[in-house]
């Protein structure tokens, strides 16, 4: 048997062509630059590398999916202003208010987008596109509890006991349901005094307190809890690995947002990062990202609805949906957030 | 020559004051910044709120608690690798290390199936009849300290390992043929013999228990809250840096003291006896 000698020189040698062979490929792939785009982990963060990337790739781009939740995504663009670590964020309005307020994100020239005119005006923001509205509701397992009526039945219907999880005020779903609870237990969408004194009244409902949804659907799976806030993404997701979950709209209407892509101000890769927002609006995309396990609504005027999406919401209905007053939930948030966590640990 | 082995701890001395030193110290500077210029108001928010001493107190409570159950379960093992042939030292070796080479994360939602309704500690329980319906240890600190003593289990397990197998076995024989019984012999042979690694062990799981922050997050769930997930939320949630920052200071002295304290207790005359 030959000993093993590796040389300054081979290993050198080696050095440079591990590294050449690195560069090789990704030089090939992304000759007009690489998006490095920041997404919401999850169904999203699969769903946009499937359906994007090859649509970036025939246009000679290259397409990076960065996983992060909204407010991730503000935290670590406040951490290098300037140099962000993303070319674009994907946020709703609550978020894009604060990422203006802090010069975070630039106005997009809709020009450079072919397919800009497939959106609706409302879909037409100055910050970027519109690429899906994400309706809210509860998901249930109807093998372990009956189907709930809303978030009232959450509380008083016994069945429900030691089954329920909910997440604190940093998670946007639970910022819209919570609102929903200060409607119907307090006397508006900002009373959530109400909602405090509620769970107070009823601490069961604390010992399922989880830091995201997508804790939540772990503890789905695993039998854990069979009641969460969410959006019908996130029932679709539970769908396709085969468990029986559903979606329930609450009888006080369904709390939705829409979901923008924005472009970082000192975005390193323009070409790149207008591409894949393009991308994101085109009918090609929308058509993929519409059918399981994503279930998107499109924002796309020639995406024709699945059923499947047609039975949460249809495009007549979207405006029956109820938008959360954004601008006073960010004044409050942070007190809220405080004020909830200090109740859950008691 | 007392000079000539500097040149070579150069290399680690700087990358040691590049990325320690000097983001400790942007840390540390952080802490004290307002819009009016240096001030100590982010610590008085934090020891103004009741709410974040008690997280403190957890989180040290949650560390010694951890170096408890390791050192309960470090112990034997290691000693049973000691007493143990070739074969059975490389299989505790290997099962030991093969933990370690499992992402955190993985181990981490492994748990959750164990501590779950539906796991093995429900079902046994179930099955003993020591109760009727299954129960789930999840979002308890119960739950979590069994997590993090098998995940920090290696970290005491090593270091005693390293001073063991240095240690011939004839130390137990011959205070057996001394005289001395069983107790004795852990009291005032293996346990001043294994104090070396058992101070390393501790500070290794003391430090990785406080500032975990994925299977706090998981397994402990919203109701208990440690100062790695208060630290979180400040720079994550409500952009507070500065606040985040002198939480991670107060973190960091409360655990160097802490650690201090062991190190000085271990070191005790009477603790170390003859050794």
């Amino acid at each position: 048997m030959h000993d093993f000698k590796l040389s300054r020189r081979h290993f050198g040698m080696l050095a440079a062509g591990v590294a050449a062979s690195a560069a090789l490929p990704f030089s090939v792939r992304a000759a007009g630059g690489t998006a490095i785009a920041a997404t919401f982990p999850g169904n999203w963060e699969d769903g946009y590398r499937k359906a994007l990337t090859p649509i970036l790739e025939a246009e000679g781009f290259g397409l990076t999916v960065a996983p992060a939740m909204a407010q991730d995504q503000l935290a670590k663009v406040m951490a290098s202003p300037g140099n962000p670590p993303y070319d674009t964020l994907l946020m709703s309005p609550g978020q894009m208010a604060t990422a203006i307020e802090n010069d975070l994100i630039q106005k997009i020239d809709p020009s450079r987008l072919k397919n800009w005119n497939m959106l609706d005006p409302a879909f037409q923001g100055e910050y970027g596109p519109t690429v899906t509205i994400e309706v809210n509701g509860i998901a249930y397992n109807p093998d372990m509890v009956p189907r709930p009526k809303g978030y009232r039945d959450l509380f008083e219907n016994p069945a429900y006991q030691g089954k329920v999880s909910w997440t604190g005020f940093a998670s946007n779903t639970a910022v819209m349901a919570y609102t929903e609870m200060a409607k119907i237990f307090g006397s508006g969408p900002n009373d959530m005094d109400a909602v405090f004194k509620l769970f107070k009244d009823h601490p069961e409902q604390l010992q399922g307190v989880v830091d995201s949804t997508n804790h939540q659907m772990t503890l789905f799976q695993q039998g854990e809890i069979a009641v969460f806030m969410c959006s019908t993404g996130n029932v679709a997701r539970l769908k396709s690995l085969g468990m029986n979950a559903e979606f329930v709209q609450p009888e006080t209407g369904s709390p939705a947002a829409p979901v923008n892509i924005h472009l970082t101000k000192g975005a390193k890769n323009l070409d790149a990062a207008y591409a894949y927002m393009d991308a994101a609006i085109s009918k090609a995309a929308q058509d993929i990202l519409k059918m399981p396990p994503t279930e998107m609504f499109p924002t796309n005027k020639e995406v024709a609805l699945t059923p499947g999406i047609e039975a949460y919401v249809t495009r007549d209905q979207l405006s029956k949906m109820v938008y959360p007053d954004w601008a006073a939930i960010n004044k409050n948030r942070a007190a809220w957030i405080r004020t909830f966590d200090a109740l859950v640990a008691g | 020559m007392k000079a000539s082995g500097f040149p070579y701890v150069v290399p680690m001395l700087l990358l040691s004051v590049a990325f320690f030193a000097t983001p400790l110290a942007v840390l540390v500077g952080f802490s004290f910044s307002g819009p009016g210029g240096a001030t100590v108001e982010h610590y008085g928010r934090f020891f103004g709120d009741a709410f974040n001493f008690r997280v403190l107190v957890s989180t040290a409570r949650l560390g010694l608690e951890t170096v408890v159950g390791t050192t309960l379960l470090g112990v034997p093992i290691a000693l049973l690798y000691w007493h143990s042939g070739r074969t059975a030292r490389q299989v505790i070796i290997f099962l030991t290390l093969i933990p370690m080479l499992t992402s955190n994360v993985v181990r981490t939602f492994a748990w959750i199936v164990i501590l779950g309704r539906q796991g093995p500690i429900s079902e046994t329980l179930m099955a003993l009849g020591l109760t009727g319906s299954p129960i789930s240890l999840m979002f308890t600190e119960f739950g979590l300290l069994m997590a993090m003593c098998q995940i920090d289990l290696p970290l005491i397990i090593l270091p005693l390992i390293a001073i063991l197998s240095r240690t011939p076995v004839q130390f137990t024989e011959a205070a057996q043929v001394s005289g001395a019984g069983p107790w004795r012999i852990l009291v005032t042979v293996l346990l001043p013999l294994m104090l070396p690694g058992l101070l390393a062990g501790w500070i290794l799981v003391f430090a990785s228990t406080s500032s975990s922050f994925v299977t706090q997050a998981v397994i402990g769930g919203a109701r208990n809250v440690y100062v790695p997930q208060l630290i979180y939320r400040e720079v994550g949630t409500l952009f507070d840096w500065p606040l985040a920052s002198a939480i991670a200071v107060v973190l960091l002295i409360s655990t160097g003291c802490l650690l201090v304290a062991m190190t000085m207790i271990s070191r005790h005359r009477r603790l170390v006896g003859h050794a």
